[in-house]
């Protein structure tokens, strides 16, 4: 089996395939601090891509509250318990990727869930960590916590879903890393669903395929952000392109998250597959919580956070003010930029200034009250 | 032909397959597809054939957009575009087009408003597509029986019950002229049936409280009912029902036989009010409505205190400016009683028992007034905190009184009217405006001149400016009768007050942490002028709401956080104000008896109909009287209910607190209940006559709106989308029934009323409001229309942007709308101190609390003389739930905690709250399968547990403790019963039948986020009725589902309002609080819907929670519960998950 070095565990791992990188690599940063569970997200996919017979119980996109809430039912618990508790040193994980612990006769470590378990997305919605007690008071980081997990599928470097398909019907597209899944050549193995551990594909009973998020390519193509993004009234997505590390571009707003700023993590890095979604951690939350999701950075990437850098904050006020994909952007005198392509999609002010009318129109006669 | 077009079966396969397939795969085109499959080695390597790509391309691709403005009372207002392929919408997304607003005068908005759209709009496509539309107009079985009958009536007038079978019938389609004379004729015919002295006659038999009778002053069409709900939410459509009621007049006028001077209108219902919307004590303090701020202005403040305000679930669109303005340093604070939603973007959370805000106000002003943390200049300027008051009568000290011949001053500042002179239009008011009457009436006031030692004379022209005046003393003084008397500031008072809620003594009532009492006084007052404090529904929803809002603005009052970017007040429900469209009374008050025909010339108004809060009908069609004493007052005062007609609004009857009473014991009183809607709700269950009306997609005249929350002047364009089904334009059916009046009367002028509708140019309406109002002056119609039509909407133009009430009095120094020019704290009028609140008191809720209810909370108890029970007329003491309502007992704070309500012997145990969540907005479009399956967890897109009514249910939160208590588990069905001497609804013991369709039923859910003692259900779900539970037995798929009229419930049976009532509070019925009229500066006294009158508490009850079935069918407990996921029942998988134990 191949080996490739996932810069997420900070070291090699095993993956069927041997490939080189895409050209771009799609990629989205969510702030979790932002986001208020509104679903948006969720019925703007549903409503464009997955209304037809057999799709009534998908949601490629879902927003789960964490710890309780799951699509399906218990998905995080299930792979972690199958790849087994994993320590972290010095940026490396010592544990086992779901390619590293796999079963006789499987490529990838996973779990077929049942039918059942696709009911009741929303289970656990707004649920805590902890029971509260009377007259409690909580400060940072919270006593009892909870926060908002927006996910689609995260377009991995390392597909767990391309590495399980039996007939190699699952590919990457070179031009912007997106990964399909063929609706032609599909044959309904359900291999991708069990081996995806984020459990992103689903099974269609009526046209017998496997479907999943396909990062609105077809609006991508022509410019645009997914659905999911552009839709988003938490303001709390960008889409853009992320670089490897060590070509990381300080004014690309994915490499300056992630690479440079360090405030963006992946999810369940230790999974090894790889995920191209970045999510900017809740600073309320538990850390030893945080640590198992988001990694072993997780507490530096909210003081970084926290830190207000006039470039950072610049930035995530940006993020929903365009409905395009930014593949640069610019903090400067108070205003922020975002561009595509060099070209100027939309610029800001970071603070919304306040203005104060004249009390007295006198051509038109007219007095501008606050109280009418 | 495309393999994805064709969907090939397995059978089709093995059908051809027996034939010679090379002869086929050269001649059938499904057999081409099947080449030899190229193999792929690496798929990340290299990918043979994407051609299948095309598919989702084609899915993506569509011809044209037009945009819609999706406006229910979220307050947002959100214009969305309607994505089309071959005329059919197919995806529904933001404009992008806030950051391209501008008003007149270049003022911008930035992107950083955008995006604008919720899960709720965008599911809107599966509303207008929906299949339970309102697709034609329909008329209620039995009660097309009784028209065509000739309207039998009995000797008393009453209507014979086999016509008022509402809720059990098939309804009968009818044409559209048909279904306007039907309204039309029975308009005419109730009205005349309730005329004069023979129709007060019959109105007295049936029962009809006799003060209600002779506020109709012998005209039948006052007892004609009518709302367009929340108005503001469609100027000329919405606000059209009460142009409609005004027009009334002239079918007064024929059946009366009297001229436009004499005739009277119909009656129109308030709306924020209505909701429980309005925060009444907001009216009592600064004299208008209410003060808000846009919610932009987050990041112009150091803290934002979410005060019962769950702003990231209800205020969605605007959750950015909170979470970006704390991205910037803002702390934001949640005063809540659960760990809400907000909480999880709070720097501060603080757990507080719902309904004891107030309290915790005193507790926070306690600290605040005796660490003299207050700003003195603010507080000495622009409050009443300085004026005197006598201990001998505990009225306000008037110069008069001390003052030998003294006489009022003569108000400059403030526009004097003489006996007959007119106002004029709002948009020509400058000055405030009070008749002679009233500002003699009211006089002046006195403060303690520290310099002089003497008292000094100050009017409402003295407003905002602060002298060398004492807030604190106790001084003697004669009065010019030689009297001697004491005075003491109002400052002193509410110190006095204040003291007994020490944070001790607030931790134990409140059930808050004390230290979080003296965080919360310091912390703002270190930020003056840069707290922003948003008070929301949840405190808003009990019965001491007043004294709430009297008690937060005076914490906000001292800390000087009124009237500034950064630090104000304000109060968060639905979309109210219609003042914004000052010019609106050109329409909904044009002179029905001489019509403006002239587009170009403004109409002349005359108002005809009468206003009076929904309550009353709510509360059983009856005011408020108990024991000897009406405390109705007179301008209060409601008539009897015999026609009700309602537009775009479930919430006055589907889902209005005491629902279950109301349907079952006030409804059969009424003989007409119309309902405009473009979707099948409750309402539209228990009407007699549905009008299908256009949905907001098929829009075939313009309108207009504006929000309380956002700066936005708003459009509703005019769509190019066919309409799906026989429907007809909101205001259309306000002219068609016009005209059938016109045919009933002979009276023209009922069709050139509505003149420019017959027309197609609404847009005359729209321009002749926009003229006279002051904040939209200088905008064009068709400009502002085409705009919209690009997704781009206009600003309003009032003094800033964004906008906030209380500049012009914090900064410009001009007066407040009250008697005395500033914020009042003290009420001195007879009523309050009748009631015991001319100081601001806390009151224990009136049902929901675990202490004894509505008992009067202070420690001052010389401050305070409230009439008792005794003095009503009764004999013993009563805390039965109607009587509570005016018993003034009074307890010392510390005392409280040692009571217990009434009903804690008979085993009920929670208090039980109904807020908002962010799944609805009230109850749209909540019942739609892809929102109601994301309500909650218990959503189940197949509904595997065929118990469940609908894909989605409605539920009642519980913490694990108590529920295992009750023993009861996660998932269980349980019912939650109210106060059983009234709920679900009176009389309910002699009634099994109706109990079973009324009672709830709901499942439970074990949630960690809610302290002790306190159960929540949302406030949303679509309530049972006769036909759903009805349904539930006879569907062979067990939907809960009306099998007539499609209803689709989402309660087995009951709903959250089966534990819900009625309430009418005293204080807010009063004839003598000032207040500011609806539109323009003109300050009246008395009733004013929506500014002054009762709300109710819907927040309020407290019960008992009994099992009913398991949770799971083959097992005992749900699936989730039973696989180890749910709180309390967690794995040891789960646990480690939950520790962050697979991180080694």
């Amino acid at each position: 089996m191949p080996k490739r070095f996932n810069w997420q565990i900070g070291r090699d791992q095993f993956y069927k395939y041997e490939g080189k990188p895409p050209k771009r690599q799609i990629a989205y940063v969510f702030d979790t601090n932002k986001c208020i569970a509104c679903q948006t997200c969720t019925v703007a996919c549903k409503t464009t891509w997955t209304s037809g017979k057999g799709e009534e119980y998908m949601f490629w996109n879902n927003v789960e509250t964490k710890p309780y809430g799951f699509y399906p039912t218990g998905w995080d618990v299930n792979t972690l318990e199958k790849t087994g508790p994993g320590a972290w040193k010095n940026g490396v994980y010592l544990g086992k990727t779901v390619f590293e612990s796999t079963p006789e006769g499987k490529t990838v470590n996973g779990y077929l869930p049942t039918e059942e378990d696709w009911s009741h997305p929303n289970l656990g919605e707004d649920e805590v960590a902890h029971k509260i007690e009377e007259k409690a008071t909580y400060e940072l980081p919270h006593k009892s916590w909870m926060f908002y997990l927006a996910r689609i599928c995260n377009h991995c470097n390392n597909p767990a879903c391309l590495a399980a398909c039996p007939r190699q019907a699952i590919y990457k597209r070179p031009e912007d890393g997106i990964v399909l899944i063929d609706q032609e050549r599909c044959r309904g193995y359900q291999e991708c669903v069990a081996a995806c551990p984020y459990k992103k594909p689903m099974f269609n009973a009526h046209t017998g395929k496997s479907e999943k998020c396909i990062a609105c390519y077809p609006l991508i193509e022509k410019g645009i952000a997914p659905r999911c993004v552009q839709t988003c009234i938490g303001k709390i997505r960008m889409t853009g392109f992320i670089h490897p590390p060590e070509k990381a571009d300080a004014d690309n707003p994915m490499d300056y998250l992630v690479h440079v700023a360090k405030v963006a993590l992946p999810l369940y890095a230790q999974f090894g597959t790889g995920p191209n979604v970045y999510y900017i951690p809740p600073i309320h939350v538990d850390p030893a919580y945080l640590k198992q999701i988001f990694g072993p950075n997780v507490e530096k990437a909210i003081a970084l956070y926290k830190a207000q850098d006039p470039k950072l904050v610049g930035l995530l006020s940006l993020f929903g003010s365009t409905d395009h994909w930014v593949d640069s952007f610019k903090v400067q005198n108070g205003n922020a930029t975002g561009y595509q392509d060099g070209k100027e999609l939309v610029t800001v002010p970071v603070k919304e200034p306040v203005v104060f009318r004249a009390l007295r129109d006198k051509e038109l006669n007219v007095l501008r009250k606050s109280v009418t | 032909m495309d393999l994805f077009e064709k969907k090939v079966t397995r059978r089709e396969l093995f059908k051809q397959a027996g034939v010679g397939a090379f002869a086929l795969m050269a001649a059938d085109p499904l057999f081409a597809l099947l080449k030899p499959v190229a193999g792929v080695d690496n798929p990340l390597d290299f990918y043979p054939d994407r051609n299948w790509e095309k598919l989702y391309r084609d899915m993506a691709a569509t011809d044209e957009w037009f945009t819609f403005l999706c406006a229910p009372n979220d307050t947002h207002n959100c214009l969305l575009k309607a994505y089309m392929k071959n005329g059919v919408v197919v995806y529904l997304g933001p404009s992008y087009g806030y950051g391209k607003a501008e008003d007149i005068y270049g003022t911008k908005a930035s992107h950083r408003w955008d995006p604008r759209c919720c899960q709720k709009g965008l599911a809107l496509i599966r509303r207008i597509y929906g299949p339970r539309r309102v697709k034609y107009p329909a008329v209620r079985q039995g009660f097309k029986a009784w028209v065509d009958a000739g309207y039998p009536r009995g000797a008393d007038g009453k209507v014979d019950s086999k016509y008022l079978q509402r809720g059990k019938e098939p309804f009968v389609r009818v044409s559209w002229d048909e279904a306007f004379k039907i309204v039309a004729r029975s308009l005419d015919n109730i009205a005349r049936a309730y005329n004069g002295d023979d129709g007060a006659k019959k109105l007295l038999e049936q029962g009809y409280d006799p003060a209600m009778v002779e506020a109709m002053h012998g005209a039948g069409v006052q007892a004609l009912k009518h709302r367009g709900g929340m108005p503001l939410l469609g100027a000329t459509r919405i606000f059209g029902m009460n142009r409609f009621t005004n027009s009334l007049a002239l079918l007064d006028a024929k059946i009366r036989g009297v001229g436009p001077e004499d005739a009277l209108g119909g009656r129109v219902w308030d709306s924020y009010s209505w909701h429980t919307d309005l925060p009444p004590g907001h009216t009592m303090t600064c004299g208008h409505q209410t003060m808000e701020f846009d919610l932009a202005n987050a990041e112009n403040a150091n803290m934002v205190i979410c005060w019962g305000m769950n702003w990231i679930s209800t205020k969605m669109p605007d959750a950015h400016w909170l979470t970006e303005a704390r991205l910037k340093g803002t702390k934001v604070v949640t005063v809540a009683c659960e760990y809400q939603s907000t909480s999880n973007k709070a720097d501060k959370v603080i757990v507080v028992r719902p309904g004891s805000d107030p309290a915790l106000a005193l507790g926070i002003a306690n600290v605040l007034m005796s660490e003299k943390l207050y700003d003195d200049e603010f507080v000495k300027g622009h409050t009443d905190l300085p004026l005197l008051v006598r201990l001998d009568t505990l009225k306000l000290l008037k110069p008069e009184d001390v003052i030998p011949g003294y006489k009022n001053k003569i108000l400059e500042k403030t526009r004097v009217l003489k006996a007959g002179e007119k106002a004029g239009l709002p948009i020509t008011q400058e000055k405030q405006i009070i008749t002679e009457a009233l500002r003699e009436e009211w006089g002046d006031y006195t403060v303690w001149n520290q310099a002089t030692g003497r008292v000094q004379a100050l009017s409402r022209d003295e407003a905002a400016q602060a002298g060398n005046w004492a807030l604190e003393g106790t001084f003697k003084i004669k009065t010019v009768g030689g009297e001697e008397i004491t005075v003491r500031p109002v400052f002193d008072l509410l110190k006095q007050h204040a003291s007994h809620f020490t944070p001790e003594v607030v931790s134990d009532l409140c059930h808050v942490d004390k230290d979080a009492v003296l965080w919360l006084a310091r912390e703002m007052a270190k930020n003056k002028m840069k707290t922003l404090v948003a008070v929301g529904m949840g405190p808003n929803h009990f019965y001491n709401n007043d004294l709430k809002d009297r008690l937060t603005f005076l914490v906000c009052a001292l800390t000087k956080n009124i009237g500034f970017p950064g630090g104000n007040i304000g109060s968060y429900a639905g979309n109210y104000r219609g003042a914004y469209f000052n010019g609106l009374p050109t329409y909904l008050l044009e002179d029905p008896f001489h019509p403006e025909l002239d587009p170009a010339k403004t109409p002349k108004t005359r108002y005809y109909s009468k206003y009076e809060s929904a309550h009353y009908f709510n509360y059983g069609d009856r005011p408020l009287r108990v024991g000897n004493k009406m405390f109705t007052g007179k301008s209060h005062m409601p008539t009897p209910t015999k026609s009700m007609w309602f537009s775009n609004g479930n919430s006055i009857l589907g889902n209005l607190k005491w629902h279950h009473d109301v349907v079952v014991n006030t409804l059969p009183k009424i003989e007409m209940i119309v309902a405009t809607d473009w979707w099948w709700t409750a309402s539209c269950e228990y009407s007699d006559v549905a009008f299908g009306v256009d949905s907001w997609g098929e829009f075939k005249y313009p309108d207009m709106t504006a929000a309380v929350t956002n700066p936005f002047f708003q459009i509703f364009p005019k769509t190019p989308l066919k309409r799906l089904h026989d429907t007809r334009g909101d205001i259309e059916v306000l002219a068609g029934v016009s005209k059938a009046l016109a045919e009933v009367t002979g009276d023209r002028r009922f069709i050139d009323y509505w003149k420019f509708v017959h027309e197609d140019r609404v847009e005359v309406y729209l321009q002749r409001i926009i003229d006279n109002s002051s904040a939209l002056k200088g905008y064009k119609i068709d400009q502002v229309h085409a705009n919209a039509k690009k997704g781009i909407p206009a600003l309003l133009m009032t003094r800033t942007y964004p906008k906030y009430m209380g500049h012009e009095q914090s900064v410009d120094k001009e007066a407040h709308y009250t008697k005395s020019g500033r914020l009042e704290f003290y009420r001195d009028e007879d009523e309050f101190l009748e009631y015991g609140e001319n100081i601001p008191v806390h009151r224990e809720p009136v049902d929901g609390t675990p202490y004894e209810p509505n008992v009067i909370v202070c420690g001052a108890k010389d401050l305070i003389r409230p009439k008792q029970l005794r003095d009503y007329g009764f004999k013993k003491d009563d805390l039965g739930t109607e009587t509570r309502q005016v018993r003034n007992v009074i307890l010392a704070p510390a005392d409280v905690i040692k009571t217990a309500h009434p009903l804690r012997k008979d085993g009920f145990s929670h208090i039980y709250i109904t807020p908002k969540f962010r799944h609805g907005v009230h109850t749209m479009p909540v019942d739609l399968d892809i929102i109601a399956v994301w309500f909650g967890p218990f959503g189940d897109i197949h509904r595997r547990d065929k118990r469940m009514p609908w894909v989605g249910e409605g539920y009642v939160d519980l913490n694990p403790d108590d529920a295992r208590a009750l023993g009861l588990e996660d998932g269980d069905y349980v019912h939650v019963d109210g106060d059983p001497s009234d709920r679900p609804f009176r009389g309910w013991q002699k009634k099994p039948e109706d109990y079973k369709v009324h009672r709830s039923l709901m499942r439970i859910r074990y949630y960690q986020g809610i302290p002790r003692g306190i159960a929540r259900s949302w406030f949303h779900m679509y309530v049972a009725t006769y036909g759903s539970v009805e349904g539930q037995a006879k569907n062979a798929d067990g939907l809960a589902r009306n099998p007539r009229t499609g209803y689709q419930a989402m309660f087995r049976t009951g709903s959250h309002q089966s534990a819900t009532r009625a309430w009418l509070k005293p204080t807010l019925q009063t004839e003598s609080l000032a207040r500011k009229d609806m539109f323009g500066q003109t300050i009246g006294k008395g009733f004013a819907a929506d500014i002054h009158c009762t709300t109710g508490a819907p927040k309020e009850s407290f019960v008992k929670i009994t099992k009913a079935e398991p949770g799971g069918v083959d097992h005992a407990l749900w699936r989730p519960a039973r696989l180890g996921y749910r709180p309390g029942y967690e794995s040891d998988a789960m646990k480690t998950y939950l520790k962050g134990g697979f991180n080694a």
